[in-house]
């Protein structure tokens, strides 16, 4: 049997053994059981594993995968981490097992989770009735490392083919984001900063001060930022000394890919949003005029 | 091609009330508004004078979006360390028919422009009006021109059909509203401003402007406040200071503080205001073509009025009617929409600006701005002050003492005073 | 074919309260999010002359949704008039009614929920396969589509049909509409379909502003003494958080830039 009957149960998707973003934490959630499925499933990287099953099912196929997973009845909550596999696989399970599903959880509890809303300005806490299905936003919550290696257990999961998209190729990230991984001060681009303009400007500045350029998937969106700037669950994992914010929200999603640095500032107009409230300093005052202010200071030429 | 009768340009309150005329008239009509749907880029103060919906649509006021019924009406006269108030309370403007009320562009336009395709316009959103055509105008859509035998043109401040047509004055006096919208809860509003129920307070502000001719005000919503300057251009230029800053200084000011603390910034905006009044009104009419609201400037703001909206809605209405009798009789030339005119003179619309003429120009006069503020707060501290030992003074010796500090001639007070008393009577 | 564009009526800039976590929408500024726009594009071209339906689960005032999809290019559009709170669900139903969809395109989150649930429900509904989160999709005699994993990567994936595909917000956006179909859609009838998607399975406690949580950190190593002194923070410097209300632009800047040099991230 796979995962302890009524207990919360990890859901794990690894491609070639790397486990996806946020993968420790919701173990760590799942207070250390895990199932790992995928091509290549170990225990690396989960610091937080208690009792470990290993199935190795090939590459990935959300449609086929949750039909064979239909036999995880028995177990209390599953928490997949909100990472691009996870939010797939996640849905299709909870409709294979008849179980609602709790998406973009910052916290899961025994009879439910409290999910994100509106761009992860709002929670709101759901109640279910009997056992669910929910996907953690990575970076919420930090993992807590066992110390001990884990108990591990392989199992056999046949997955038959089903109505699955198949992979032609997977492209490596871009040189330029390793770049933006490794950077150790970042100045981030949120969609306060109001135009491409001061994007571009923000990147000046940054380069004056020895840092990168980070934004967030709305600045991307925008076009303002290539997408290889993005950092968060869907961008690129960072995790620089510095980070200072300019016109950014702090979504979940975006500190899900933020690691932990040793310095925040926060520069936004909402003394209450939630970059604002985990940074060591908070400045409230309109972040384009500041950054004209900064790039006048250092001499950065605008063109 | 799209074929009207009518096609109107801008779905603000000229707009919408220009459509609603000739829809009622039973002619085919084109509301075109470039925002995604009436009011949603539009910025105003917040005090509508319902007054002229009387005869548009009976009863408005049980249907009209409304934030409060203004029953306070103060006149403040501020200097950087005094303020002077005429607070009028008139509880009978908080019944039917009422006389002001503040309101949110978004809801008011939008329900205006209801009003009109109920009675049979056709509003076409997001779509802007680039130019007009040998039958009609130009849209930036696809296949987007439209042939009407009357345009009317409501397009605001800036308007493009009227400057195209050679009817744009190069405008005197043209003046930046910006304005902050802060929240406070209902009750909070009430207390500050002794309101209860829908009771609403506008409080008009002069002197509060520093260097730059202008003025400033505060009106109360449900549950914000909105409180901004009006600014004349070319001081603004010449001061050099940012508008937010003025309203910053405005909202820290001794007597407007406690009214606005705790506030929540929820929102910010900006609009020019084509405050010259008659004199810099372009000509109204042209073959096919009638010009209605800010577009022809018949914004009244004169100081202790800021008042655009009725303009609006009065003009749009004659412009509506003009249009739809000039069809009817099979001429839309010139001489045809002539009528348009004639009935703004026989109303408030003109009647009103003709009257005030000169109102713009005192009002934003270096005197008024600089000078008298502090002469009438002075006045009044001298009135107040007790100085025992002394006699109190006579108002003649303060009214010398006041007018020595503050450099006023007595004979430009008495010019200022007569003109306007003239505009006035 | 029949090619399905399911579109979320939201208000893309809602105010929310920070203290409360009330969140004000206006219903006049709603519509479809930047991805679901992007959403019907794809569809459009999906489709090209064929069958293109715009569906939504929505108000009566979602209908203006439908007429902008029916100008850009829509063929026909579906209004789900939902009495139950299983939105999957209550698609599923509606464009049932429509015949067998061949693909299904949706936005790769809506703004308000924002799950990305839906699509992945409704390909399970209809057996489909499902691509979510493409930044590309095009339809070239087979349909292709690029997705974003974790950690900057993409895969291209082959997509069989039927497909329920979800886009992310890239630059594509429908055509703009000609006057005279603006002028076509307004005068258009909705049909309607009326469903009950049944009682939601979880039961919505007080939406409350979004804290971060505390995080977890794994315990310090050494003896107890340094455990302590490492988890108080007590051996490296720490600046209390503070925040900061500059008056000016240049105070903010000095502000910034202090913070900086004391940090040493800036010569002093
Ligand atoms: C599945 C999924 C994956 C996602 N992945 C990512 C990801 O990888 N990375 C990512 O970043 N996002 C991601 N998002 C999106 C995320 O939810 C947020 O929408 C996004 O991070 C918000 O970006 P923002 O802070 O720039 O914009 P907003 O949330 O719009 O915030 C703008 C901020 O600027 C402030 N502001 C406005 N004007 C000014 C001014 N003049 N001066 C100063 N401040 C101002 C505002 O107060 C606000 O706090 C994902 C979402 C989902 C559902
Ligand atoms: C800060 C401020 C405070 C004010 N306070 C008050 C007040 O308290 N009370 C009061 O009565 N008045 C006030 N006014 C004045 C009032 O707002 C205007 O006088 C009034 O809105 C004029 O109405 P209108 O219909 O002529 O023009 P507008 O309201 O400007 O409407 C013009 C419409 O045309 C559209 N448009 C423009 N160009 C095109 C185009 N090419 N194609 C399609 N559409 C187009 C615009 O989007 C807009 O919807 C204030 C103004 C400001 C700026
Ligand atoms: N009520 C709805 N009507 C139509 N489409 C919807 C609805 N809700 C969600 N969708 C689609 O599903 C996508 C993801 O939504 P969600 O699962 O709520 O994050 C949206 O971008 C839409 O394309």
């Amino acid at each position: 049997m796979i995962g302890a009957p009524g207990r919360p149960l990890a859901l794990l998707v690894v491609r070639d053994g790397e486990p996806p973003l946020g993968a420790d934490e919701a173990v760590a959630e799942a207070a250390g059981a895990a199932l790992v499925v995928g091509s290549g499933p170990s225990a690396t990287g989960l610091v937080s594993a208690r009792r470990l099953w290993l199935a190795e099912t090939g590459s990935f196929a959300p449609g086929a995968l949750a039909a064979a997973l239909s036999r995880l009845t028995t177990c209390g909550p599953i928490i997949l981490p909100a990472s691009p596999d996870g939010r797939d696989l996640a849905p299709r399970l909870a409709a294979v097992l008849g179980r609602p599903l709790l998406a973009n959880a910052v916290r899961v509890h025994d009879h439910g989770a409290e999910v994100t809303r509106w761009g992860g300005q709002v929670t709101v806490d759901l109640t279910a009735a009997g056992p669910f299905v929910a996907t953690l936003v990575p970076g919420v919550r930090g993992s807590d490392p066992v110390g001990a290696p884990p108990a591990v257990e392989h199992v056999d999961i046949k997955v038959e083919r089903g109505d699955d998209v198949e992979v032609l190729e997977t492209l490596e990230a871009d040189p330029a984001t390793a770049d933006l991984a490794e950077a150790p001060r970042i100045l981030g681009a949120g969609a306060g900063l109001g135009s491409r303009g001061h994007t571009a400007l923000l990147g000046k500045v940054a380069a004056a001060l020895g840092a990168s350029l980070g934004a967030t998937r709305v600045v991307t969106d925008a076009g303002w930022a290539p997408y290889e700037r993005q950092i968060g669950t869907t961008g690129v994992a960072v995790d620089p000394e510095l980070y200072v914010a300019f016109g950014v929200s702090g979504a979940a999603q975006h500190l899900g890919g933020l690691g932990s640095p040793r310095a925040v500032v926060s520069v936004n107009t909402d003394p209450s949003c939630p970059m604002t409230a985990m940074a060591d300093l908070g400045i409230v005052t309109d972040a384009p005029g500041l950054l004209d202010e900064l790039a006048e200071r250092l001499g950065v030429e605008r063109d | 091609m799209t074929e009207f009768d009518v096609v109107v340009v801008g779905a603000g309150p000229a707009g919408s009330a220009a459509a609603l005329e000739v829809a009622r008239a039973g002619l085919s009509v084109a509301l075109v508004e470039r925002g995604p749907f009436p009011g949603a880029k539009n910025v105003f103060g917040g005090v509508v004078y319902g007054r002229v919906l009387d005869e548009l649509i009976p009863r408005w006021w049980e249907r009209m979006p409304v934030q409060r019924w203004v029953t306070r009406r103060s006149t403040m006269v501020l200097t950087p360390t005094q303020a002077l108030t005429v607070d009028l309370r008139a509880q009978d403007w908080g019944q039917a028919p009422y006389n002001g009320a503040t309101a949110h562009r978004s809801e008011l336009d939008s329900w205006l422009a209801e009003q009109a395709v109920a009675a049979g316009a056709t509003l076409i959103t997001s779509t802007v009006v680039t130019g007009r055509s040998a039958t009609g105008v130009r849209t930036d859509r696809p296949d987007g021109d439209i042939a009407a035998k009357v345009v009317i043109a409501c397009d605001g401040v800036n308007s493009f059909l009227a400057k195209e047509a050679g009817l744009f004055k190069a405008r005197e006096h043209n003046t930046l509203g910006v304005k902050e919208t802060l929240a406070l809860p209902r009750a909070v509003i009430d207390e500050r401003f002794g309101l209860t129920g829908d009771e609403g307070a506008d409080f008009e502000i002069i002197g509060c402007t520093g260097d730059i001719p202008g003025g400033g005000f505060l009106y109360t919503n449900k549950e914000s406040v909105g409180i901004g300057v009006v600014l004349e251009l070319d001081g603004l230029t010449a001061a050099k200071v940012r508008p937010e800053e003025l309203i910053a200084e405005l909202k820290a000011h001794p007597a407007i503080a406690p009214l606005v603390r705790g506030g929540e910034l929820v929102e910010y905006s900006a609009h020019l205001i084509p405050e010259g009044g008659y004199r810099t009104m372009p000509e109204l009419v042209t073959d096919g073509m009638l010009i209605a609201g800010d577009a022809a400037a018949m914004c009244l703001a004169a100081g202790i009025w800021l008042e655009g909206v009725n303009f609006a809605l009065g003009a749009g209405m004659y412009a509506g009617r003009a249009a739809a009798a000039a069809i009817a009789k099979g001429d839309t030339s010139k001489a045809g929409l002539a009528a348009y005119r004639t009935m703004l003179e026989n109303s408030f619309v003109l009647g009103d600006h003709r009257r005030l003429r000169d109102m713009p120009g005192l009002v934003l006069s270096e005197r008024v701005q600089r000078r008298y503020p502090g002469l009438v707060c002075d006045l009044a501290q001298g009135m107040f002050e007790v100085d025992n030992a002394q006699p109190k003074p006579g108002l003649r010796k303060l009214l010398r003492e006041a007018r020595r500090t503050h450099g006023v001639r007595v004979r430009d007070l008495l010019r200022d005073g007569i003109t306007a008393m003239r505009s006035l009577s | 074919m029949l090619v399905i564009a399911a579109l979320r009526w939201v208000d893309p800039r809602p105010g929310v309260d920070p203290l409360t976590g009330a969140v004000h929408t206006d219903p006049k500024a709603s519509g479809p999010s930047a991805a679901d726009e992007c959403a019907l594009a794809h569809a459009l071209r999906i489709a090209g002359p064929g069958r293109c339906v715009a569906v939504t689960a929505g108000p009566p005032a979602a209908e203006g949704l439908l007429r902008d999809a029916l100008a850009a290019g829509a063929t026909d559009a579906l209004r789900i008039d939902d009495a139950g709170a299983n939105t999957a669900v209550a698609l599923t139903a509606g464009i049932r009614t429509l015949g067998p969809p061949d693909v299904i395109v949706c936005g790769d989150h809506s703004l308000d929920h924002g799950t990305g649930a839906t699509p992945a429900l409704l390909a399970h509904a209809f057996g489909a396969a499902q691509a979510l989160g493409l930044v590309e999709l095009s339809m070239d005699g087979e349909l292709t589509g690029l997705r974003r994993l974790d950690g900057g990567r993409r895969e291209r994936l082959a997509i069989p049909l039927p497909a329920v595909c979800s886009v992310e917000p890239t630059g594509l956006r429908p055509p703009r509409a000609s006057l005279p179909a603006v002028l076509a859609a307004q005068a258009a009838a909705i049909p309607v379909v009326t469903v009950d998607s049944g009682p939601s399975m979880v039961q919505a406690g007080e939406q409350k502003p979004y804290r971060p949580r505390p995080t977890h950190l794994g315990a310090p190593a050494g003896d107890a003494h340094h455990r302590v002194l490492a988890l108080t923070g007590a051996l490296t410097e720490r600046t209390p958080p503070r925040v900061v209300r500059p008056a000016s632009a240049a105070e903010a800047a000095d502000e910034l830039l202090d913070f900086l040099r004391k940090h040493g991230f800036l010569e002093p």
